[in-house]
């Protein structure tokens, strides 16, 4: 949150002015949709009549009622405590989105013969070839931010370099040029390797970055206290600057590890198989792409939220430390 | 040829080494692995896809167990992207590649091609709802390929077979534009959206168009097809005891009709030979 003052001021969401606005706008933008011929008008179907019928009349009629059963929903939302708006809403949306892959008349029974391997096969390729990437891209990352924050120029010349290069360069050529372009100097590389090397290589160079901006805004002070108090680099670092540097730094990590987990889809192109490389073949034999396709989608979701968690919850954890 | 930097005593100091693979290089490591590494499509039904078992399936992958059964060998799959596999500069990391490759000149730069197994008829292709009757009509619509495949250099009139027993062919169709995908189900998949949608028409290979119409794609094919491509097994270049080897192999399996068997039990059609 961002302030929680004391003020007492009504809700704009039951100010009557408010409510019989939107309801006219969200009206005038149901009725640019001709409703009559689905769900929505059967409740509706007594009055309205056969969906050829109901015309202009049942087209208002509906957005109507839809636009006033959104508001109640609205202003009955705005009554309740936080904790029961985040429920309700977040139930809504899914629901809504669900609704939506509901009407492409999926065949749920291929998405469960498939479901498995893709969770054996693709998940666990996935969640392995990000993990490794992570793990090495942070370590990449915090020597790249100390060369980059380091007043040896030869240190800072290669950092700039390092991060200037893979931060401009497409995620997906690195991975081709390390693939294809490393066997030309006589190291062949396997897919795996390859695309792990890649991701590490990228992200570190983003979270160089990150890195260095948290370091850097730990004050000048905190240095030369340390300083003053004999402590040599290393553990100024470890024991000063690091442990204030981190909180600051985690909610652009966590960012960067969602995306990492996403962007490890760029190695199915080298034939690794993992969730989308499977999302894009396994649905292939009987023409089934759209099933893989959400199936995957939802699994990569998945995967986000649970990092989501974690993420908040080490967030809250430094939170609570530090006051 | 193969080029070969050395790391040699650090960074600042490296030395350029060019040597040739050996003869029969190749054909010794398969041997010696005891495995013949296959480079396939995975999401190409009937030539190669995975089956309901999550296995390797289809007419390619059937000719490449078999040629490995004759090498003596196991076989294994891999499925690197298709422009990965068409580059050439394989690095061991793959022995051969059955996977419907036309045999062109510039592929003939990087690899060698020691038998064509199969010919597939490539056709023009438009969403059932479309009023085209005829190839010409074609002309000046928006048509999809896969990017870097005999469609889409035929539509670029820049495709040329260089193969034994191809059949002449000219180039009917001038589109007004070419659209490349990275493969033939998401061609499909875009035409079958609705006729001009994304698309007015494709061109691919018959049996993988014959197969997504059974799966009912709401597409037609349109007049006879416009050429017919002559598929190749690859090899990397430089080992001819390797090539040879391959050769006699194909030439056994189409005397005895083992690839005559092999298509007719993915296809209904006998795709082994030229019409």
């Amino acid at each position: 949150m961002l302030y929680v003052d004391t003020v007492v001021a009504e809700r704009l969401v039951h100010r009557p002015r408010f409510i019989v606005a939107m309801v006219v706008v969200v009206s005038l933008a149901l009725l640019t949709f001709n409703l009559n011929d689905t769900v929505f008008a059967e409740i509706l179907r007594p009055i309205i009549g056969a969906p050829d019928q109901a015309g202009w009349f049942g087209r208002l009629s509906i957005a109507f009622i839809l636009s006033i059963l959104f508001m109640l929903n609205i202003v009955v939302i705005g009554f309740l405590q936080f904790k029961l708006q985040l429920l309700i809403v977040w139930s809504e949306l899914l629901l809504l989105f669900l609704f939506f892959f509901y009407g492409f008349e999926l065949d749920f029974d291929f998405i469960r013969t498939k479901f498995w391997f893709l969770v054996t096969q693709g998940v666990f390729t996935t969640l392995y070839v990000s993990m490794v990437s992570i793990v090495l891209a942070s370590i990449v990352a915090l020597f790249g931010a100390v060369a980059k924050l380091s007043s040896n120029g030869f240190a800072y010349a290669i950092a700039s370099f390092y991060t200037s290069l893979f931060r401009g360069v497409p995620l997906l050529m690195q991975v081709y040029l390390i693939y294809l372009g490393l066997p030309q100097l006589g190291y062949v590389i396997d897919a795996v390797p390859a695309g792990i090397l890649a991701l590490v290589l990228c992200y570190g160079a983003y979270m160089t970055e990150i890195f260095r901006g948290g370091i850097q805004s730990v004050s000048k002070g905190q240095w030369e206290a340390s300083r003053a108090l004999g402590f040599k680099f290393g553990l100024t670092m470890r024991r000063i600057i690091l442990p204030q540097a981190i909180p600051l730094i985690i909610p652009s990590t966590g960012n960067q590890f969602i995306a990492m987990l996403k962007d490890s889809s760029l190695v199915s192109v080298i034939g690794v198989w993992e969730l989308m490389f499977l999302a894009r073949t396994a649905g292939s034999k009987d023409f089934r792409h759209m099933e893989m396709l959400i199936t995957a989608a939802l699994i990569y979701w998945a995967l986000s939220i649970i990092l989501e968690l974690i993420q908040s919850r080490i967030e809250r954890h430094y939170r609570t430390q530090s006051h | 040829m193969k080029i070969k930097n050395c790391l040699l005593l650090g960074l600042a100091t490296m030395s350029l080494a060019t040597s040739a693979a050996l003869a029969g290089e190749d054909l010794d490591r398969v041997m010696e692995e005891g495995v013949l590494r296959v480079a396939t499509e995975a999401d190409w039904v009937p030539q190669s896809f995975l089956d309901d078992n999550n296995e390797m399936a289809g007419f390619n992958v059937d000719v490449a167990r078999e040629i490995a059964r004759r090498l003596g060998v196991e076989v294994a799959f891999v499925t690197p992207a298709w422009e990965v596999i068409t580059a050439g500069n394989w690095n061991n990391r793959w022995d051969i590649s059955v996977g419907s490759m036309t045999p062109t000149e510039q592929r003939a730069k990087v690899l060698n091609f020691p038998a064509v197994y199969c010919f597939t008829p490539a056709v023009a292709v438009v969403h059932a709802d479309s009023t085209v009757q005829e190839i010409a009509e074609l002309n000046d619509q928006r048509i999809g390929a896969v990017a870097a495949s005999t469609f889409e250099l035929y539509l670029q009139h820049d495709l040329t077979i260089d193969a034994k027993g191809a059949l002449p062919f000219d180039y009917q169709i001038n589109p007004g534009e070419i659209r490349s995908y990275p493969t033939s189900s998401a061609v499909y998949d875009d035409l079958r959206l609705g006729d001009g949608v994304r698309l007015d028409a494709l061109i691919d290979a018959m049996p993988a168009i014959l197969a997504a119409i059974e799966n009912s794609y709401p597409l037609r094919i349109v007049g006879d097809p416009v050429f017919y491509e002559p598929l190749a097994i690859a090899i990397d270049r430089g080992d001819q005891e390797f090539n040879d080897e391959l050769a006699r192999i194909v030439a056994d399996m189409r005397a005895d009709g083992t690839l005559t068997t092999i298509s007719e039990q993915w296809y209904g059609i006998d795709y082994s030979a030229a019409k």
